[in-house]
């Protein structure tokens, strides 16, 4: 062999070696790429599924597809299996399949998850279906009212449509009819046909199920704003909110483990505090566990071990703060609940279950003016200044808060209980002695002549006018 | 004395330099221009020189992601993070080092290639060829050592297995883990076992045997492979300036190559390691798939044995050579068995990234 034709073997082989590194860096690159949007695994089971919803429902195939349950082969069976007999089971396809998708279903793969919900407040929100607020959704308003929005959080009880004889109705498809006043509904406390509570698509939407959407303010805010629990607006509003809505990019929402001051520094968001692990907490799906006060009633009461719940939340605060700054925010907000209870609550509870002890009031709620006078000073405007107050949002806790309570209470509610008494001496020597009391006596009172002076001499030196806009 | 000799008759800057630098200029240049082949003007056979210039870009990007590297189990990943994202031109000099370390070990074999089918290993040219196959060895453990430092989940992984197999090696296999790993386990103490290996050992060995394989080629005079054709001397040209001059251009092709490529192809970054979840696919860098689709195909012990004797022949095929030549004259065997490792060797490496 001449060294012309070694050198040609030479130039073929390296050559042939340049050209065997470009396919190696090709499928290199494609696994990265893999890696970062991992493909679905389609098992044999759900390959049908798949393929007729990828045309049916290409939203929903798109979204399994793109999941954590998508990348690890959890797919549509595994979810919606169901077993023949179950209330709303049916035949689709060869499979025993429901539509609804309950804890218990979850619970398959998530069960120390599914307890500790079934053990938390948004598990039991379906007993508004018991409460004033269900009285109000249902009667003064109307079903259509609490279909569309009470039941849409709290949860509405699923059933199916029967007909006369009290025999389910299908659909030509093989599937049960349910109710259109009960589902679609994914209310956090849904009772369902298995006898669960709950939806965890009330907080993990479908078929996606990020840790993102889990983790962001929005999501909560779903429920938690409004008049009656403005959390979420509270928490716009405030320090950790502002921080978030600037810093959104840098939070790190898809991160497998969620640490504040570990996987994040720029904020806390609703799961931070009231859910997320911490460097020496784990994650809960009870997010009642760190909240030492309850404030939805109309007097706020200490959560029973409220220590060891105060010291849990303490310790998510310390991921970011000092010990002294907590601490004196939490006597801060202790002042204002106290503030609210002793000044307007238990005084105006105690007025009212005297009023109705004296059938000077009906049983019948929202019947009278003053029910929904004292309803909206504790359950509107009552909770806004105390969740204003617990979650740092000032104008939350005075303009929407506190000063509502006092206009109402100053404004409407003494006179409408005068007027309910009826004449009645005890309930008016009650309301008399509140109202003797050093920190309503500023209302009967009036306030000494040199503040008034004061403030008259402060509005014209800054307005040209006094404090009521004379000129 | 000699340094006064040299220091003797300058004056002057050069003068002070000659009288303590006792080194004859002439004979310095006479060194250098050492006469070679004339069939050195093509360049594959310049190829020898690639891996070198590769070399010194790896010393100088090295240093340079030492300065904000983290040799510690619990904090390489961040500090890789940090090296890529935030360093400024961390990323850069980081991808720089990736693709140099990925192309001297390419550059490693096509040298390889290129003696061996030449024959340019035969005697009295065999050490030489011995010390290059340990220098291949060292380029290896210098790219499984660096990568491995990234801990990521890939190369997290891919420590496990190289342990697993080290641990099989008989009688000292366990030793040879312990000293790699720090100690049984892929551990806390791993990383700055692995860097210590990375930056301190391995260089060192590197720059021994290559000062060894470079004196040795310099003893022998480049191999002139035509002579051994055509029986005439072939005509020569000067090492220096025209060789280096050569070498120059190559050097210089090579950095146009690699700062294209760290800007084109940047050096990924795979997530974080997790010893508590186990990759589908655990896959070593490219230049070990030969490997590791052998260890596949053939289990621990026997994938051992076979690389273990391959290495074997690869270091002394210079002798193997002989002997098949002096039983048969004018015998090719050699390219046709360096033909089919070759293209085996491309044949596995293509079958590990499919699969």
């Amino acid at each position: 062999m001449t060294l012309a034709q070694k050198n040609w073997i030479i130039a073929a082989l390296g050559l042939l070696l340049v050209a065997m590194l470009v396919v190696v860096s090709y499928r290199e690159a494609q696994s990265i790429r893999h890696e970062a949007e991992p493909e679905a695994v389609v098992t044999d089971v759900n390959r049908g599924c798949v393929d007729c919803h990828t045309v049916q429902t290409p939203v929903i195939a798109a979204q399994w597809k793109d999941s954590t349950h998508g990348e690890k082969g959890v797919g549509c069976v595994e979810c919606h299996q169901a077993t023949e007999g179950e209330p709303d089971a049916f035949r689709h396809e060869g499979q025993w399949i429901a539509t609804i998708v309950t804890p218990k279903d979850c619970a398959r793969c998530h069960a120390e998850i599914v307890e500790e919900f079934q053990g938390s407040h948004h598990a039991a929100a379906g007993k508004i279906l018991h409460s004033l607020d269900n009285v109000l959704g249902e009667f003064a308003e109307g079903p259509a009212a609490a279909a569309n929005g009470c039941w849409q959080c709290h949860g509405s009880e699923v059933k199916l449509l029967k007909d006369e004889a009290g025999n389910v109705l299908y659909r030509d498809s093989g599937a049960p009819r349910f109710d259109p006043m009960t589902w679609p509904n994914t209310g956090v406390g849904r009772l369902n046909l298995d006898g669960t509570r709950g939806s965890c698509a009330a907080c993990h939407s479908r078929h996606t199920f990020e840790r993102a959407v889990a983790r962001s303010p929005e999501n909560c805010g779903k429920c938690h704003l409004g008049p009656d629990h403005p959390q979420k607006e509270i928490y716009d509003e405030s320090k950790h909110g502002i921080a978030f809505y600037t810093h959104r990019h840098e939070m790190n929402l898809d991160s497998k483990t969620w640490i504040a001051g570990q996987d994040y520094t720029a904020a806390p968001t609703c799961a931070t505090c009231h859910m997320s692990a911490t460097k020496s907490q784990k994650m809960t799906h009870d997010p009642g566990k760190r909240l030492s006060w309850t404030l939805r009633p109309p007097v706020s009461v200490r959560q029973e071990n409220y220590e060891s719940k105060r010291e849990a939340m303490q310790e998510v605060c310390s991921s970011c703060h000092i010990r002294s700054f907590y601490e004196n925010f939490y006597e801060q907000f202790d002042g204002a609940i106290d503030l609210y209870n002793n000044k307007f609550a238990i005084p105006g509870s105690e007025l009212m279950a005297m009023l109705y002890a004296k059938d000077k009031l009906t049983a019948t709620p929202f019947d009278d003016e003053l029910e929904w006078t004292w309803f909206r000073l504790w359950h509107h405007e009552g909770r806004r200044a105390r969740h204003g107050a617990s979650m740092q949002g000032p104008d939350y806790t005075q303009w929407h808060g506190f000063f509502e309570v006092a206009e109402n209470f100053y404004g409407k509610f003494i006179d409408q209980v005068r007027e309910a008494a009826d004449g009645d001496e005890e309930i008016i020597a009650k309301l008399d002695e509140i109202l003797a009391r050093p920190e309503h006596g500023w209302h009967k009172g009036g306030l000494p002549e040199e503040m008034m002076k004061r403030i008259d001499e402060a509005y014209r030196a800054k307005y040209k006018q006094s404090a009521t806009g004379e000129r | 004395m000699s340094g006064s000799a040299s220091g003797a008759g300058r004056s002057g800057l050069s003068g002070w330099v000659g009288e303590r630098l006792p080194v004859q200029p002439d004979k310095l240049t006479a060194g250098l221009n050492e006469p070679v082949p004339a069939h050195l003007k093509a360049y594959w056979y310049c190829l020898g020189g690639t891996p070198m210039f590769l070399l010194l870009v790896q010393v100088v990007t090295g240093i340079l992601l030492t300065f904000h590297y983290r040799a510690d189990s619990a904090q390489a990943y961040a500090s890789v993070e940090r090296i890529t994202h935030d360093v400024p031109y961390g990323w850069w000099i980081r991808s720089v080092h990736h693709w140099a370390a990925h192309l001297m070990v390419l550059t490693v074999f096509l040298h390889m290639v290129r003696v061996f089918f030449t024959g340019a290993y035969r005697r009295p040219r065999e050490l030489t060829w011995m010390v290059g196959c340990l220098v291949l060895g060292l380029t290896l453990l210098m790219g499984f050592t660096g990568y491995s430092l990234i801990r990521d989940q890939n190369t997290y992984w891919g420590v496990n297995v190289a342990s697993q197999i080290t641990s099989q090696v008989p009688v000292v296999g366990e030793t040879l883990r312990n000293l790699l790993l720090g100690g049984p386990e892929n551990g806390d103490r791993t990383v700055s076992r692995l860097f210590v290996f990375h930056i301190g050992v391995l260089p060192t060995l590197l720059f021994l045997l290559l000062g060894a394989h470079l004196l040795l080629v310099r003893l022998h005079g480049v191999a002139d492979v035509r002579r051994r054709e055509t029986g005439v001397k072939t005509s020569t040209y000067p090492f220096f300036p025209d060789h280096v001059k050569t070498e120059l251009i190559l050097a210089i092709t090579l950095t146009i190559v690699l700062c294209a490529l760290a800007v084109i192809f940047p050096a990924p970054l795979r997530a974080a390691a997790d010893p508590t979840t186990t990759p589908a696919h655990v896959k070593p860098e490219w230049y070990l798939y030969f490997t590791f689709r052998t260890l596949k195909l053939m289990g621990l012990t026997a994938a051992l044995l076979v690389m273990g004797a391959f290495s074997f022949l690869l270091f002394f095929w210079p002798v193997v050579d002989d002997r098949i030549r002096r039983k048969r004259p004018g015998s090719e065997v050699s390219v046709w068995i360096g033909c089919a490792v070759v293209l085996l060797l491309i044949a596995f490496t293509i079958w590990e990234s499919f699969a």
